[in-house]
C-alpha cells in the first residue's frame, strides 16, 4: 500500500465559477474596474476627436484624442442626467461630445462648454460637470486605463507581468510594439467565462490534440509544457519550418531589434487579467478581452507587423492564418466546457495535470481578488 | 459706449460674454484679426454664442449648429431661423468699446429683458 501524500492532480476552481453572476458582478468590480485594462490600440484614434467605447467591467468607457494629442477616457455618461454620450463603437467628432437627450456639450478635455440656459446657471461649475475621467497609461501602442480612484502600479501589474514571463522588461522592447502596424484584426464573440479562455492560453496540454499546425511549428508543444510553464523560454520553431506560418512557409520583414536569441522562437505572456502577447520574429499578436457576461467574452486580436509590411500591402494570410486556427480551436475548446461548468459532476471543478500546474496560481489570485 | 476690456487681454481666435448689458453681448476677436459684436443668445435656444465655435467671421451655436454671420447678424440654417443685432465696436487707446443696436433684440422662447418677465 503506498502512502503518499502528494497527488499528481489538483483541482480547478468550482463549477459555478464559471457561470454564477454573482461571482462574475465581483470580477467586474474587483478585477475589471480596478486593474488596468487594455482598451484600445492607440492608432485606432487617429486624431483629435477621434473616440472608441468600450466595456470595462459595468462601465462603458468612452476613449477619445484631445487636442493636444493626448488619449482621455471619460465614463460614458452624461453628468447631467445619465444618458449614453456616445453610442457608437468608434467615431469621430469635430469639436465636442454632445448629448444627445438635452444637448449638454462637453469639449474634448470633458469640460462642460455649453448646455441650454447654462448662462442662468452661473453657480454650474464646468468642471465639476465635466466628464469623469479615468486614469490613462499608453503602452505598446496601447491605451490602458484604470478605474479605480487610485489605481494599482503600472509597473508592478502590467509590466511586471511581461518582466516575469521573459526574464527582463527590456527583452520586450527588442519587438518595438508600439511601432509596428495593424496588419489585421479579428474579433471573437466566445460563448464562454474569460478565466476558460485564460487558462486555456495559460497551458498547452491541448496543444498536440487540438492544434496540430501550431505544434507542427513548434513541435516541442506536443509535450504539453506551455511557453509559459518557463520564465524566458520561447519555444524553438521545429527543423525544416521556415517561419511563423500556417504551413511553415517564410514570414515576413524580422523586426529589426529581435536578438538572435529571440529568433526562430516564440515568446507568450498574459498580462491579468485581459491580454495575452505572443511574440515571433517577424510579428507580434495581442489578445484583448472584453468580458461582457459570466458566459460571454469578446476577443479582439490584432496581427502587428512592420509598417512597411502592412504599406507595402504584404501578403499576411498564411502568417495571419495560424494564429487565427489558433484562437479558433481555443475558443472552440472553451465554448465546449461552458455549458458543462453548471453540470452537477462538475460542482466541485475538474483537475490539473502538472503540465497545468501553474493554472493553479491564477485561480488562487482570482479568489484573492474577489475575496 | 460701454467699455469691455484691453484689446491685449482678447487675443485672436477668443470670444468674451459681456453681461452688464441686457441682453448679453458676445465680442469676438476673428482669426483675420477682426472684432465682432453680436447678440451673445442664439434665437433659437437660451445658449452663450461666446461658448461656441468661431470659423472665420462666423459663430457656430454650441447647442445645435446654427451659424450667425459675425457681420450681418444673419443665420445661416434651422434650428435658428432669425438673425442675432449686430453692435458697433470702437476700439480707443487699445480698449475694446460697443455701442449697442437700439432695435429690438430677437430673444428665443422663455427668455426676457431684466424687468420685463
Amino acid at each position: 500500500m503506498t502512502t503518499s501524500t502528494t497527488s499528481s492532480v489538483i483541482p480547478t476552481l468550482p463549477g459555478r465559477f464559471y457561470t454564477d453572476p454573482e461571482i462574475f458582478a465581483l470580477e467586474q468590480r474587483n478585477i475589471f474596474e480596478t486593474m488596468w485594462f487594455c482598451a484600445v490600440r492607440s492608432s485606432d484614434l487617429p486624431k483629435p476627436g477621434a473616440f472608441k467605447t468600450v466595456q470595462v467591467g459595468t462601465e462603458s468607457m468612452l476613449i477619445s484624442r484631445a487636442r493636444d494629442g493626448s488619449v482621455r477616457a471619460f465614463f460614458n455618461v452624461c453628468r447631467h442626467r445619465g444618458a449614453t454620450l456616445c453610442t457608437e463603437e468608434s467615431g469621430e467628432v469635430k469639436r465636442a461630445f454632445q448629448c444627445a437627450y438635452h444637448a449638454w456639450t462637453y469639449d474634448l478635455d470633458g469640460k462642460l462648454i455649453a448646455a441650454p440656459n447654462l448662462t442662468k446657471m452661473a453657480d454650474l461649475d464646468r468642471v465639476r460637470y465635466g466628464l469623469v475621467k479615468a486614469h490613462v497609461r499608453e503602452w505598446l501602442g496601447y491605451v490602458w486605463v484604470c478605474l479605480a480612484d487610485e489605481p494599482p502600479p503600472f509597473e508592478r501589474d502590467v509590466q511586471g507581468a511581461v518582466a516575469e514571463r521573459l526574464g527582463a522588461l527590456d527583452l520586450i522592447d527588442n519587438y518595438d510594439v508600439a511601432g509596428l502596424s495593424v496588419g489585421r484584426r479579428i474579433v471573437y464573440d466566445v460563448k464562454a467565462n474569460w478565466k476558460l479562455i485564460v487558462e486555456n492560453f495559460m497551458e498547452c496540454y491541448h496543444c498536440a490534440t487540438i492544434h496540430p499546425e501550431l505544434t507542427e511549428v513548434l513541435p516541442e508543444f506536443a509535450d504539453g509544457f506551455a511557453a509559459q510553464y518557463f520564465v524566458g523560454h520561447g519555444a524553438e520553431f521545429g527543423e525544416r519550418i521556415e517561419g511563423f506560418t500556417v504551413d511553415g512557409s517564410a514570414g515576413l520583414s524580422r523586426i529589426p531589434g529581435v536578438t538572435e536569441d529571440q529568433d526562430r522562437r516564440y515568446y507568450a505572456i498574459t498580462i491579468k487579467p485581459q491580454v495575452f502577447i505572443n511574440l515571433v520574429p517577424d510579428h507580434v499578436i495581442l489578445h484583448r478581452m472584453f468580458p461582457l457576461a459570466v458566459d460571454r467574452t469578446v476577443v479582439e486580436c490584432d496581427w502587428l507587423y512592420l509598417p512597411d509590411v502592412v504599406a507595402a500591402g504584404k501578403d499576411l494570410d498564411k502568417s495571419v492564418e495560424l494564429f487565427h486556427r489558433v484562437n479558433e480551436q481555443d475558443f472552440d475548446a472553451c465554448e465546449r466546457c461552458q455549458p458543462a461548468m453548471s453540470s452537477r459532476t462538475y460542482r466541485e471543478g475538474g483537475v490539473l495535470v502538472p503540465s497545468e500546474h501553474h493554472i493553479g496560481a491564477f485561480h488562487e489570485w482570482v479568489q484573492d481578488r474577489i475575496g | 459706449m460701454i467699455p469691455v476690456c484691453p484689446l491685449a487681454s482678447l487675443p485672436r481666435g477668443e470670444a468674451l460674454r459681456l453681461d452688464v448689458v441686457d441682453p448679453p453681448i458676445a465680442v469676438f476677436h476673428t482669426d483675420e484679426g477682426d472684432i465682432l459684436a453680436i447678440d451673445d443668445t442664439c434665437t433659437h435656444q437660451d445658449a452663450s454664442l461666446a461658448d461656441g465655435w468661431l470659423e472665420g467671421c462666423e459663430i457656430e451655436c454650441p447647442l445645435h449648429a446654427s451659424r450667425f454671420n459675425l457681420r450681418t447678424g444673419e443665420v445661416d440654417a434651422p434650428p435658428a431661423k432669425r438673425p442675432v443685432r449686430v453692435h458697433q465696436v470702437v476700439v480707443e487707446n487699445d480698449v475694446i468699446h460697443v455701442v449697442p443696436s437700439d432695435a429690438p433684440p430677437n430673444l428665443p422662447p422663455g427668455v426676457t429683458l431684466k424687468g420685463q418677465a
